[in-house]
Protein backbone atom coordinates (compact mmCIF):
# COMPACT_ATOMS: atom_id res chain seq x y z
CA UNK A 1 0.00 0.00 0.00
CA UNK A 2 1.61 3.50 -0.75
CA UNK A 3 0.00 6.93 -1.25
CA UNK A 4 -2.15 8.03 -4.36
CA UNK A 5 -2.16 11.20 -5.52
CA UNK A 6 -4.97 12.50 -8.01
CA UNK A 7 -3.39 15.97 -8.86
CA UNK A 8 -6.29 17.55 -10.69
CA UNK A 9 -8.97 17.08 -7.42
CA UNK A 10 -6.17 19.29 -5.33
CA UNK A 11 -7.58 23.07 -4.75
CA UNK A 12 -3.99 23.89 -3.34
CA UNK A 13 -5.37 24.40 0.60
CA UNK A 14 -1.93 22.81 1.55
CA UNK A 15 -3.52 21.49 4.62
CA UNK A 16 -2.42 17.94 3.68
CA UNK A 17 0.93 19.18 4.52
CA UNK A 18 0.07 20.41 7.51
CA UNK A 19 -1.37 16.97 8.43
CA UNK A 20 1.95 15.14 7.54
CA UNK A 21 4.17 17.44 10.01
CA UNK A 22 1.50 16.80 12.73
CA UNK A 23 2.47 13.42 12.04
CA UNK A 24 5.62 14.12 13.04
CA UNK A 25 6.01 16.35 15.36
CA UNK A 26 2.37 17.00 16.63
CA UNK A 27 2.82 20.60 15.63
CA UNK A 28 1.13 22.98 13.04
CA UNK A 29 3.85 24.05 10.83
CA UNK A 30 4.73 22.86 7.00
CA UNK A 31 8.69 22.49 7.39
CA UNK A 32 8.52 18.95 8.74
CA UNK A 33 6.46 17.37 6.54
CA UNK A 34 7.13 14.75 3.68
CA UNK A 35 4.72 16.36 1.46
CA UNK A 36 5.05 19.48 -0.22
CA UNK A 37 2.84 21.52 -2.17
CA UNK A 38 4.40 24.09 -5.13
CA UNK A 39 2.56 26.50 -7.14
CA UNK A 40 3.61 28.65 -10.24
CA UNK A 41 0.68 31.14 -8.92
CA UNK A 42 0.32 33.47 -12.02
CA UNK A 43 0.06 30.62 -14.05
CA UNK A 44 -2.78 28.51 -11.42
CA UNK A 45 -0.08 25.81 -11.87
CA UNK A 46 0.30 23.66 -9.05
CA UNK A 47 0.21 20.44 -7.29
CA UNK A 48 2.02 18.21 -4.97
CA UNK A 49 5.19 16.19 -4.30
CA UNK A 50 5.67 13.66 -1.83
CA UNK A 51 8.89 12.01 -0.21
CA UNK A 52 9.20 8.26 -0.70
CA UNK A 53 12.40 6.27 0.33
CA UNK A 54 13.83 6.17 -2.70
CA UNK A 55 11.63 8.13 -5.07
CA UNK A 56 9.58 11.46 -5.35
CA UNK A 57 6.34 11.20 -6.02
CA UNK A 58 5.51 14.13 -8.02
CA UNK A 59 1.86 15.17 -8.56
CA UNK A 60 1.67 17.69 -11.56
CA UNK A 61 -1.59 18.81 -13.56
CA UNK A 62 -0.52 16.76 -16.21
CA UNK A 63 -0.70 13.70 -13.79
CA UNK A 64 1.49 11.46 -11.78
CA UNK A 65 5.29 11.11 -11.65
CA UNK A 66 8.15 9.03 -10.31
CA UNK A 67 11.31 10.75 -10.03
CA UNK A 68 14.65 9.17 -9.16
CA UNK A 69 17.41 10.99 -7.21
CA UNK A 70 19.34 13.33 -9.68
CA UNK A 71 16.60 13.43 -11.92
CA UNK A 72 15.85 17.37 -12.45
CA UNK A 73 12.32 18.49 -11.01
CA UNK A 74 10.13 20.42 -14.18
CA UNK A 75 7.85 22.79 -13.55
CA UNK A 76 8.63 23.06 -9.42
CA UNK A 77 9.28 26.35 -8.50
CA UNK A 78 12.12 27.23 -5.98
CA UNK A 79 11.47 27.11 -2.50
CA UNK A 80 13.52 27.51 1.01
CA UNK A 81 11.47 23.80 1.91
CA UNK A 82 13.91 21.67 -0.34
CA UNK A 83 12.04 18.05 -0.57
CA UNK A 84 15.11 16.07 -0.61
CA UNK A 85 15.78 17.23 2.91
CA UNK A 86 12.48 15.68 4.42
CA UNK A 87 11.95 12.72 5.88
CA UNK A 88 10.44 10.43 3.92
CA UNK A 89 6.63 9.15 4.39
CA UNK A 90 6.08 6.57 6.35
CA UNK A 91 2.20 6.53 5.54
CA UNK A 92 1.32 7.08 8.84
CA UNK A 93 1.97 3.21 9.53
CA UNK A 94 0.74 3.58 13.21
CA UNK A 95 -2.39 5.38 12.98
CA UNK A 96 -5.56 3.32 13.71
CA UNK A 97 -7.56 5.27 10.81
CA UNK A 98 -5.12 6.24 8.69
CA UNK A 99 -2.73 8.48 7.15
CA UNK A 100 -3.68 11.93 7.95
CA UNK A 101 -3.03 13.82 5.03
CA UNK A 102 -6.04 11.00 3.41
CA UNK A 103 -8.43 12.37 6.52
CA UNK A 104 -7.54 15.85 6.07
CA UNK A 105 -7.84 16.37 2.72
CA UNK A 106 -11.36 17.86 1.49
CA UNK A 107 -11.25 16.66 -1.93
CA UNK A 108 -9.96 12.91 -1.90
CA UNK A 109 -6.53 14.09 -3.72
CA UNK A 110 -4.63 11.47 -1.54
CA UNK A 111 -5.87 7.89 -1.23
CA UNK A 112 -3.95 4.71 -0.59
CA UNK A 113 -3.83 1.80 -2.82
CA UNK B 1 -6.93 29.41 30.65
CA UNK B 2 -3.78 27.63 31.24
CA UNK B 3 -1.99 27.48 27.75
CA UNK B 4 -1.88 29.76 24.79
CA UNK B 5 -1.96 27.14 22.06
CA UNK B 6 -3.14 28.52 18.41
CA UNK B 7 -0.64 31.28 18.82
CA UNK B 8 3.24 31.91 19.04
CA UNK B 9 2.89 34.61 21.50
CA UNK B 10 4.40 37.48 19.84
CA UNK B 11 3.06 40.92 19.03
CA UNK B 12 4.95 43.12 16.34
CA UNK B 13 5.29 46.89 17.01
CA UNK B 14 6.42 48.13 13.48
CA UNK B 15 7.18 52.27 13.39
CA UNK B 16 7.43 53.13 10.38
CA UNK B 17 8.55 56.48 11.21
CA UNK B 18 11.64 55.43 12.83
CA UNK B 19 12.48 52.50 10.82
CA UNK B 20 12.73 50.45 14.10
CA UNK B 21 10.79 47.23 15.01
CA UNK B 22 10.25 45.68 18.47
CA UNK B 23 8.76 42.30 19.73
CA UNK B 24 6.27 42.15 22.74
CA UNK B 25 4.45 39.35 24.17
CA UNK B 26 0.81 38.60 23.30
CA UNK B 27 -0.53 38.11 27.04
CA UNK B 28 -2.60 35.58 28.21
CA UNK B 29 -4.71 38.65 29.80
CA UNK B 30 -5.16 39.89 26.16
CA UNK B 31 -5.84 36.79 24.59
CA UNK B 32 -8.34 36.40 27.77
CA UNK B 33 -10.54 39.75 27.04
CA UNK B 34 -10.59 39.15 23.32
CA UNK B 35 -9.76 35.81 22.34
CA UNK B 36 -8.43 37.41 18.46
CA UNK B 37 -8.72 38.81 14.97
CA UNK B 38 -10.41 41.67 14.62
CA UNK B 39 -11.20 41.55 18.17
CA UNK B 40 -7.48 42.11 19.84
CA UNK B 41 -6.84 44.26 16.31
CA UNK B 42 -9.51 46.66 18.44
CA UNK B 43 -7.81 46.45 21.61
CA UNK B 44 -4.25 47.07 20.25
CA UNK B 45 -6.05 50.15 18.05
CA UNK B 46 -6.97 51.81 20.85
CA UNK B 47 -3.72 51.46 22.86
CA UNK B 48 -2.13 53.17 20.34
CA UNK B 49 -5.09 55.10 18.77
CA UNK B 50 -2.36 58.60 18.75
CA UNK B 51 0.24 57.18 16.72
CA UNK B 52 -1.99 56.59 13.29
CA UNK B 53 -2.24 52.61 13.45
CA UNK B 54 -2.95 50.39 11.33
CA UNK B 55 -3.29 46.56 13.02
CA UNK B 56 -2.92 43.22 10.98
CA UNK B 57 -3.78 40.42 13.15
CA UNK B 58 -4.75 36.85 12.83
CA UNK B 59 -7.27 35.02 14.92
CA UNK B 60 -7.11 32.43 17.23
CA UNK B 61 -7.75 29.53 15.12
CA UNK B 62 -5.86 31.51 12.05
CA UNK B 63 -3.75 28.52 10.41
CA UNK B 64 -4.82 26.04 12.78
CA UNK B 65 -6.67 22.48 11.78
CA UNK B 66 -9.94 24.34 12.17
CA UNK B 67 -11.85 24.30 8.82
CA UNK B 68 -11.57 27.55 7.11
CA UNK B 69 -9.03 28.90 9.09
CA UNK B 70 -7.16 31.15 6.82
CA UNK B 71 -8.23 34.54 7.96
CA UNK B 72 -6.34 37.55 8.83
CA UNK B 73 -7.53 40.82 9.55
CA UNK B 74 -6.65 44.66 8.69
CA UNK B 75 -7.84 46.82 10.76
CA UNK B 76 -8.05 50.88 11.08
CA UNK B 77 -9.69 54.12 10.41
CA UNK B 78 -11.31 53.61 6.69
CA UNK B 79 -10.42 56.75 4.45
CA UNK B 80 -13.60 55.58 2.65
CA UNK B 81 -15.98 55.45 5.58
CA UNK B 82 -14.47 57.36 8.13
CA UNK B 83 -14.56 55.14 10.49
CA UNK B 84 -13.32 52.10 11.94
CA UNK B 85 -12.59 49.29 9.34
CA UNK B 86 -12.15 45.91 9.19
CA UNK B 87 -10.40 43.85 6.20
CA UNK B 88 -10.75 40.27 5.87
CA UNK B 89 -7.29 38.49 4.17
CA UNK B 90 -7.96 35.44 3.15
CA UNK B 91 -6.19 32.86 0.88
CA UNK B 92 -2.91 32.13 2.28
CA UNK B 93 -2.18 35.12 4.58
CA UNK B 94 -3.29 34.25 7.68
CA UNK B 95 -1.19 31.27 7.82
CA UNK B 96 2.13 32.96 6.34
CA UNK B 97 1.68 35.65 9.07
CA UNK B 98 1.08 33.87 12.02
CA UNK B 99 3.41 30.86 11.32
CA UNK B 100 6.15 33.69 9.79
CA UNK B 101 6.49 34.39 13.99
CA UNK B 102 3.95 36.99 15.06
CA UNK B 103 0.38 36.75 15.96
CA UNK B 104 -0.07 40.98 15.36
CA UNK B 105 1.67 43.34 13.87
CA UNK B 106 0.89 47.34 15.34
CA UNK B 107 2.22 49.44 12.18
CA UNK B 108 2.32 53.09 13.57
CA UNK B 109 3.21 56.54 12.07
CA UNK B 110 4.38 56.96 8.24
CA UNK B 111 7.99 56.59 6.84
CA UNK B 112 9.40 59.36 5.10
CA UNK B 113 10.75 56.99 1.92
CA UNK B 114 8.99 53.79 -0.07
CA UNK B 115 9.83 50.89 2.75
CA UNK B 116 8.50 46.91 3.01
CA UNK B 117 7.92 44.75 5.65
CA UNK B 118 9.86 41.60 5.85
CA UNK B 119 8.10 39.08 8.18
CA UNK B 120 9.89 35.72 8.49
CA UNK B 121 11.34 33.05 11.10
CA UNK B 122 10.33 35.31 13.94
CA UNK B 123 12.18 38.31 12.51
CA UNK B 124 11.16 41.74 10.97
CA UNK B 125 12.60 44.01 8.96
CA UNK B 126 11.81 47.45 7.28
CA UNK B 127 13.09 47.81 3.91
CA UNK B 128 13.73 50.19 1.77
CA UNK B 129 11.06 49.57 -1.40
CA UNK B 130 12.18 52.34 -4.04
CA UNK B 131 12.66 49.52 -6.54
CA UNK B 132 8.87 48.47 -6.51
CA UNK B 133 7.67 51.90 -5.75
CA UNK B 134 5.97 52.79 -9.13
CA UNK B 135 5.59 49.17 -10.36
CA UNK B 136 1.98 47.66 -10.81
CA UNK B 137 1.07 44.86 -8.07
CA UNK B 138 1.85 42.52 -10.69
CA UNK B 139 5.19 43.04 -11.34
CA UNK B 140 5.75 44.17 -7.53
CA UNK B 141 5.08 40.83 -6.02
CA UNK B 142 7.28 39.36 -9.00
CA UNK B 143 10.43 41.55 -7.73
CA UNK B 144 9.54 41.09 -3.89
CA UNK B 145 9.53 37.22 -4.47
CA UNK B 146 12.91 37.46 -6.21
CA UNK B 147 14.72 39.58 -4.00
CA UNK B 148 13.60 37.42 -0.99
CA UNK B 149 14.26 34.05 -3.00
CA UNK B 150 10.89 32.29 -2.66
CA UNK B 151 8.47 31.91 -4.67
CA UNK B 152 5.66 30.90 -1.76
CA UNK B 153 6.43 34.24 -0.02
CA UNK B 154 2.93 36.41 0.58
CA UNK B 155 2.49 39.69 0.13
CA UNK B 156 0.11 42.55 0.76
CA UNK B 157 1.16 45.51 -1.15
CA UNK B 158 -0.57 48.49 -3.09
CA UNK B 159 -0.45 49.62 -6.36
CA UNK B 160 -1.14 53.08 -8.38
CA UNK B 161 -3.91 53.60 -6.79
CA UNK B 162 -2.34 53.76 -3.08
CA UNK B 163 0.60 55.28 -3.99
CA UNK B 164 -1.62 57.99 -4.66
CA UNK B 165 -3.66 57.72 -1.89
CA UNK B 166 -7.26 57.31 -3.97
CA UNK B 167 -10.29 55.87 -1.87
CA UNK B 168 -10.49 53.17 -4.73
CA UNK B 169 -6.98 51.66 -3.46
CA UNK B 170 -6.99 48.39 -2.42
CA UNK B 171 -4.26 46.31 -0.17
CA UNK B 172 -4.23 43.52 -2.32
CA UNK B 173 -3.20 39.77 -1.49
CA UNK B 174 -0.26 38.87 -4.09
CA UNK B 175 -1.33 39.34 -7.25
CA UNK B 176 -5.30 38.83 -6.61
CA UNK B 177 -6.98 42.50 -4.85
CA UNK B 178 -8.62 41.62 -1.73
CA UNK B 179 -11.76 42.22 0.26
CA UNK B 180 -10.51 45.53 0.82
CA UNK B 181 -13.63 47.68 0.77
CA UNK B 182 -12.12 50.16 2.89
CA UNK B 183 -9.52 52.20 1.05
CA UNK B 184 -6.64 50.72 3.03
CA UNK B 185 -4.62 51.04 0.08
CA UNK B 186 -4.81 54.52 0.58
CA UNK B 187 -3.40 54.02 3.76
CA UNK B 188 -0.49 52.14 3.18
CA UNK B 189 0.20 54.93 0.38
CA UNK B 190 -0.20 57.37 3.37
CA UNK B 191 2.55 55.58 5.30
CA UNK B 192 4.93 55.20 2.39
CA UNK B 193 4.51 51.50 2.79
CA UNK B 194 4.21 49.76 -0.87
CA UNK B 195 4.03 45.63 1.41
CA UNK B 196 4.40 43.48 3.75
CA UNK B 197 6.11 40.38 2.65
CA UNK B 198 5.75 36.98 4.88
CA UNK B 199 7.02 33.16 4.77
CA UNK B 200 5.48 31.31 7.45
CA UNK B 201 7.97 28.11 8.24
CA UNK B 202 7.35 28.30 12.23
CA UNK B 203 5.09 25.94 13.97
CA UNK B 204 2.35 26.07 16.69
CA UNK B 205 1.51 23.88 19.51
CA UNK B 206 -1.92 21.66 19.41
CA UNK B 207 -3.49 20.41 21.82
CA UNK B 208 -4.05 16.88 22.83
CA UNK B 209 -7.78 16.02 20.93
CA UNK B 210 -7.64 18.72 18.53
CA UNK B 211 -7.24 17.43 15.22
CA UNK B 212 -9.62 14.87 15.37
CA UNK B 213 -12.31 17.34 16.34
CA UNK B 214 -11.31 19.21 13.29
CA UNK B 215 -11.39 16.56 11.19
CA UNK B 216 -14.94 15.53 12.57
CA UNK B 217 -16.07 19.25 12.16
CA UNK B 218 -14.48 19.52 8.57
CA UNK B 219 -16.27 16.56 7.49
CA UNK B 220 -19.56 17.92 8.91
CA UNK B 221 -19.37 20.55 7.05
CA UNK B 222 -18.29 18.77 3.42
CA UNK B 223 -21.76 16.65 4.17
CA UNK B 224 -23.50 19.56 4.94
CA UNK B 225 -25.03 22.70 3.14
CA UNK B 226 -21.80 23.11 0.63
CA UNK B 227 -22.05 19.26 -0.67
CA UNK B 228 -22.27 18.79 -4.21
CA UNK B 229 -20.96 23.17 -4.66
CA UNK B 230 -18.29 24.43 -5.62
CA UNK B 231 -16.88 27.90 -6.67
CA UNK B 232 -18.41 30.93 -7.49
CA UNK B 233 -20.77 29.64 -10.01
CA UNK B 234 -23.01 28.03 -7.38
CA UNK B 235 -23.85 31.34 -5.26
CA UNK B 236 -25.04 33.18 -8.40
CA UNK B 237 -28.62 31.40 -8.50
CA UNK B 238 -29.01 31.35 -4.23
CA UNK B 239 -28.06 34.99 -4.28
CA UNK B 240 -30.58 35.93 -6.78
CA UNK B 241 -27.57 36.95 -9.37
CA UNK B 242 -29.03 37.20 -13.26
CA UNK B 243 -28.49 33.91 -14.07
CA UNK B 244 -26.67 34.52 -17.62
CA UNK B 245 -23.35 35.11 -15.33
CA UNK B 246 -23.23 31.41 -14.15
CA UNK B 247 -22.59 30.28 -18.26
CA UNK B 248 -20.23 33.19 -18.78
CA UNK B 249 -18.02 31.95 -15.64
CA UNK B 250 -17.94 28.45 -16.14
CA UNK B 251 -16.79 29.04 -19.71
CA UNK B 252 -13.78 30.72 -18.69
CA UNK B 253 -12.91 28.57 -15.58
CA UNK B 254 -9.50 26.90 -15.22
CA UNK B 255 -9.19 25.22 -11.97
CA UNK B 256 -10.72 26.08 -8.44
CA UNK B 257 -8.85 27.32 -5.47
CA UNK B 258 -9.48 27.27 -1.94
CA UNK B 259 -7.21 29.25 0.81
CA UNK B 260 -5.64 27.65 3.51
CA UNK B 261 -7.59 24.43 4.83
CA UNK B 262 -10.88 25.26 3.13
CA UNK B 263 -13.23 22.65 2.21
CA UNK B 264 -15.26 24.97 -0.14
CA UNK B 265 -13.22 26.29 -3.31
CA UNK B 266 -14.90 29.28 -4.00
CA UNK B 267 -11.55 31.40 -6.08
CA UNK B 268 -12.15 30.92 -9.33
CA UNK B 269 -8.73 31.05 -11.82
CA UNK B 270 -10.23 32.84 -15.30
CA UNK B 271 -7.97 31.76 -18.39
CA UNK B 272 -8.42 34.54 -21.53
CA UNK B 273 -4.65 34.13 -23.03
CA UNK B 274 -5.03 30.15 -23.61
CA UNK B 275 -7.93 27.81 -23.51
CA UNK B 276 -9.70 27.62 -20.28
CA UNK B 277 -9.30 23.50 -20.36
CA UNK B 278 -5.48 23.69 -20.57
CA UNK B 279 -3.76 21.95 -17.47
CA UNK B 280 -0.47 21.45 -18.42
CA UNK B 281 2.40 23.90 -18.07
CA UNK B 282 2.69 26.39 -21.22
CA UNK B 283 4.82 29.33 -22.12
CA UNK B 284 1.79 31.87 -21.79
CA UNK B 285 3.24 33.92 -18.88
CA UNK B 286 0.20 35.54 -17.74
CA UNK B 287 -2.86 33.54 -19.18
CA UNK B 288 -5.72 35.15 -16.57
CA UNK B 289 -6.14 35.82 -13.15
CA UNK B 290 -7.70 34.34 -9.97
CA UNK B 291 -10.50 35.72 -7.41
CA UNK B 292 -13.57 35.46 -5.31
CA UNK B 293 -15.02 39.08 -6.30
CA UNK B 294 -18.36 37.88 -7.66
CA UNK B 295 -19.40 41.70 -7.36
CA UNK B 296 -16.71 43.14 -9.29
CA UNK B 297 -17.22 40.29 -12.13
CA UNK B 298 -21.08 40.47 -12.40
CA UNK B 299 -21.06 43.90 -12.83
CA UNK B 300 -18.58 43.98 -15.32
CA UNK B 301 -20.38 41.28 -17.41
CA UNK B 302 -23.25 43.24 -16.60
CA UNK B 303 -21.85 46.25 -18.62
CA UNK B 304 -20.70 43.64 -21.72
CA UNK B 305 -17.40 43.43 -20.85
CA UNK B 306 -14.92 40.40 -20.59
CA UNK B 307 -15.47 40.58 -16.72
CA UNK B 308 -11.90 38.87 -15.91
CA UNK B 309 -10.04 40.75 -17.75
CA UNK B 310 -11.32 44.34 -16.91
CA UNK B 311 -10.55 42.54 -12.91
CA UNK B 312 -6.84 42.28 -13.95
CA UNK B 313 -6.77 45.52 -14.96
CA UNK B 314 -8.22 46.59 -11.46
CA UNK B 315 -6.01 44.01 -9.67
CA UNK B 316 -3.04 45.35 -11.76
CA UNK B 317 -3.77 49.20 -10.26
CA UNK B 318 -4.95 48.30 -7.05
CA UNK B 319 -8.54 49.65 -7.07
CA UNK B 320 -11.50 47.72 -5.87
CA UNK B 321 -13.28 46.19 -8.93
CA UNK B 322 -16.62 46.00 -7.58
CA UNK B 323 -16.55 49.74 -7.13
CA UNK B 324 -14.54 50.09 -10.34
CA UNK B 325 -17.23 48.87 -12.49
CA UNK B 326 -20.07 50.63 -10.41
CA UNK B 327 -18.60 54.10 -11.69
CA UNK B 328 -18.01 52.62 -15.06
CA UNK B 329 -21.23 52.14 -15.48
CA UNK B 330 -22.40 55.61 -14.59
CA UNK B 331 -19.88 56.18 -16.99
CA UNK B 332 -21.50 54.02 -19.69
CA UNK B 333 -18.00 52.03 -20.70
CA UNK B 334 -19.11 49.02 -22.56
CA UNK B 335 -15.93 47.98 -24.07
CA UNK B 336 -12.90 46.34 -22.59
CA UNK B 337 -10.51 49.19 -24.14
CA UNK B 338 -12.57 51.89 -22.70
CA UNK B 339 -12.77 50.27 -19.51
CA UNK B 340 -9.26 49.65 -19.09
CA UNK B 341 -8.26 53.54 -19.92
CA UNK B 342 -11.25 54.29 -17.23
CA UNK B 343 -9.53 52.11 -14.75
CA UNK B 344 -6.32 53.56 -15.09
CA UNK B 345 -7.77 56.64 -14.48
CA UNK B 346 -9.27 56.08 -11.93
CA UNK B 347 -6.10 55.26 -9.65
CA UNK B 348 -5.20 58.73 -9.83
CA UNK B 349 -8.66 59.44 -8.74
CA UNK B 350 -10.22 60.89 -5.93
CA UNK B 351 -13.66 59.58 -6.35
CA UNK B 352 -15.47 56.94 -3.49
CA UNK B 353 -17.15 54.24 -3.75
CA UNK B 354 -21.05 54.28 -3.09
CA UNK B 355 -22.98 52.13 -0.95
CA UNK B 356 -23.40 48.74 -1.55
CA UNK B 357 -21.51 47.00 -4.17
CA UNK B 358 -23.27 44.66 -4.91
CA UNK B 359 -25.80 44.12 -8.14
CA UNK B 360 -28.41 42.49 -5.94
CA UNK B 361 -30.74 44.41 -3.16
CA UNK B 362 -28.54 44.47 0.42
CA UNK B 363 -30.30 45.14 3.51
CA UNK B 364 -27.78 45.03 6.11
CA UNK B 365 -27.99 47.53 9.62
CA UNK B 366 -25.45 49.90 10.16
CA UNK B 367 -23.19 47.94 11.84
CA UNK B 368 -22.12 46.26 9.21
CA UNK B 369 -20.53 48.99 7.81
CA UNK B 370 -17.20 47.67 9.89
CA UNK B 371 -16.89 44.76 7.60
CA UNK B 372 -16.35 44.21 3.93
CA UNK B 373 -19.02 45.00 2.01
CA UNK B 374 -17.15 42.56 -0.72
CA UNK B 375 -18.59 39.29 1.24
CA UNK B 376 -22.22 38.35 -0.08
CA UNK B 377 -24.88 40.11 2.16
CA UNK B 378 -26.82 36.75 3.32
CA UNK B 379 -25.98 33.07 3.77
CA UNK B 380 -25.71 31.36 0.57
CA UNK B 381 -26.54 27.60 1.12
CA UNK B 382 -29.08 27.89 4.06
CA UNK B 383 -31.79 29.90 5.52
CA UNK B 384 -30.42 32.05 8.91
CA UNK B 385 -32.45 29.79 11.01
CA UNK B 386 -30.38 27.02 10.23
CA UNK B 387 -28.24 28.81 11.78
CA UNK B 388 -30.27 29.20 14.98
CA UNK B 389 -31.22 32.83 13.98
CA UNK B 390 -33.88 35.30 12.94
CA UNK B 391 -33.07 38.50 11.92
CA UNK B 392 -31.03 38.44 8.94
CA UNK B 393 -29.09 41.45 9.44
CA UNK B 394 -28.72 41.52 12.95
CA UNK B 395 -27.07 37.40 12.31
CA UNK B 396 -25.04 38.62 8.97
CA UNK B 397 -22.93 40.90 11.61
CA UNK B 398 -22.59 38.83 14.58
CA UNK B 399 -21.72 36.20 12.16
CA UNK B 400 -19.20 38.54 10.29
CA UNK B 401 -17.77 39.48 13.85
CA UNK B 402 -17.40 36.18 14.66
CA UNK B 403 -15.26 35.00 11.99
CA UNK B 404 -13.51 37.74 12.05
CA UNK B 405 -12.45 36.50 15.61
CA UNK B 406 -11.39 33.40 15.30
CA UNK B 407 -10.37 33.26 12.00
CA UNK B 408 -12.73 31.96 9.85
CA UNK B 409 -12.71 33.07 6.51
CA UNK B 410 -16.42 35.21 6.45
CA UNK B 411 -17.70 33.68 3.25
CA UNK B 412 -17.15 29.88 4.68
CA UNK B 413 -18.71 31.15 7.76
CA UNK B 414 -21.91 32.24 5.86
CA UNK B 415 -21.51 28.48 3.89
CA UNK B 416 -21.55 26.15 7.08
CA UNK B 417 -24.26 26.27 9.64
CA UNK B 418 -22.59 23.07 10.57
CA UNK B 419 -20.26 25.82 12.66
CA UNK B 420 -22.15 26.53 15.66
CA UNK B 421 -21.51 28.65 18.01
CA UNK B 422 -21.46 25.59 20.96
CA UNK B 423 -18.60 23.93 18.71
CA UNK B 424 -16.73 27.01 18.01
CA UNK B 425 -16.16 27.58 22.10
CA UNK B 426 -15.48 23.65 22.73
CA UNK B 427 -12.52 24.00 20.38
CA UNK B 428 -11.42 27.15 22.25
CA UNK B 429 -12.15 25.46 25.51
CA UNK B 430 -9.84 22.51 23.92
CA UNK B 431 -6.77 24.50 22.64
CA UNK B 432 -6.57 26.93 25.54
CA UNK B 433 -7.52 24.66 28.57
CA UNK B 434 -9.72 27.45 29.25
CA UNK B 435 -13.04 25.60 31.32
CA UNK B 436 -14.60 28.62 31.88
CA UNK B 437 -15.11 30.47 28.54
CA UNK B 438 -18.88 29.91 27.29
CA UNK B 439 -21.00 30.98 24.74
CA UNK B 440 -21.60 33.99 27.02
CA UNK B 441 -18.14 35.17 27.25
CA UNK B 442 -17.62 34.23 23.02
CA UNK B 443 -21.01 36.79 22.87
CA UNK B 444 -19.37 39.25 25.07
CA UNK B 445 -16.19 39.48 23.02
CA UNK B 446 -18.32 40.03 19.86
CA UNK B 447 -20.69 42.49 21.24
CA UNK B 448 -17.35 44.34 22.33
CA UNK B 449 -15.68 44.21 19.09
CA UNK B 450 -18.76 45.33 17.02
CA UNK B 451 -19.57 48.24 20.06
CA UNK B 452 -16.03 49.63 19.74
CA UNK B 453 -15.70 49.54 16.36
CA UNK B 454 -18.99 51.81 15.64
CA UNK B 455 -17.45 54.06 17.75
Amino acid sequence: MDLKVEPLKCTGCRICEFACNFHYDESISPIGSSLMFYREEKKNYYGLMLKREKTLLLGRPEGERILKPGEQIEGASASSKPILLRVACDRCAEEEDGPLCVRACPFGVLSME
Amino acid sequence: METINNYTGNILIADLASGECETEELSQELVEKALGGAAINMELYEQYKDRDPLILGTGFFTATFFPCSCLAVLTGKSPVTGAIGHVPLTWQVGVELKLSGFDFVVLLGASDKPVRLWLHDGLSDINESQDVWGKDVWESVDKIREAYGDDMIQTLLIGKAGKNKVPLAQVSENYWGSKDSFGFGAVFGAKNLKAIAMRGLGALEVAEGFFQKCIELKNEILNGAIKGKSGLKDFIAPLGIDMSIKAKIESATHRLNACYNCPYPCYTFFKYREAPNVMAQTGVADPGCLTSGLAGLTRFYMLGIDAPQAMEKCFKVGVQPAAAAQILEKKGIKDLAGAEAAIEALASDPVKPEGSTWPIAVNLPPAASIFSSAVPPKPVFSPVSAFGAQDAGQFWVRRQALAYTIGMCPICALLTPEVSTEKIVELVRMSAEWDDFSVDKLNSILDNLIAKSSG
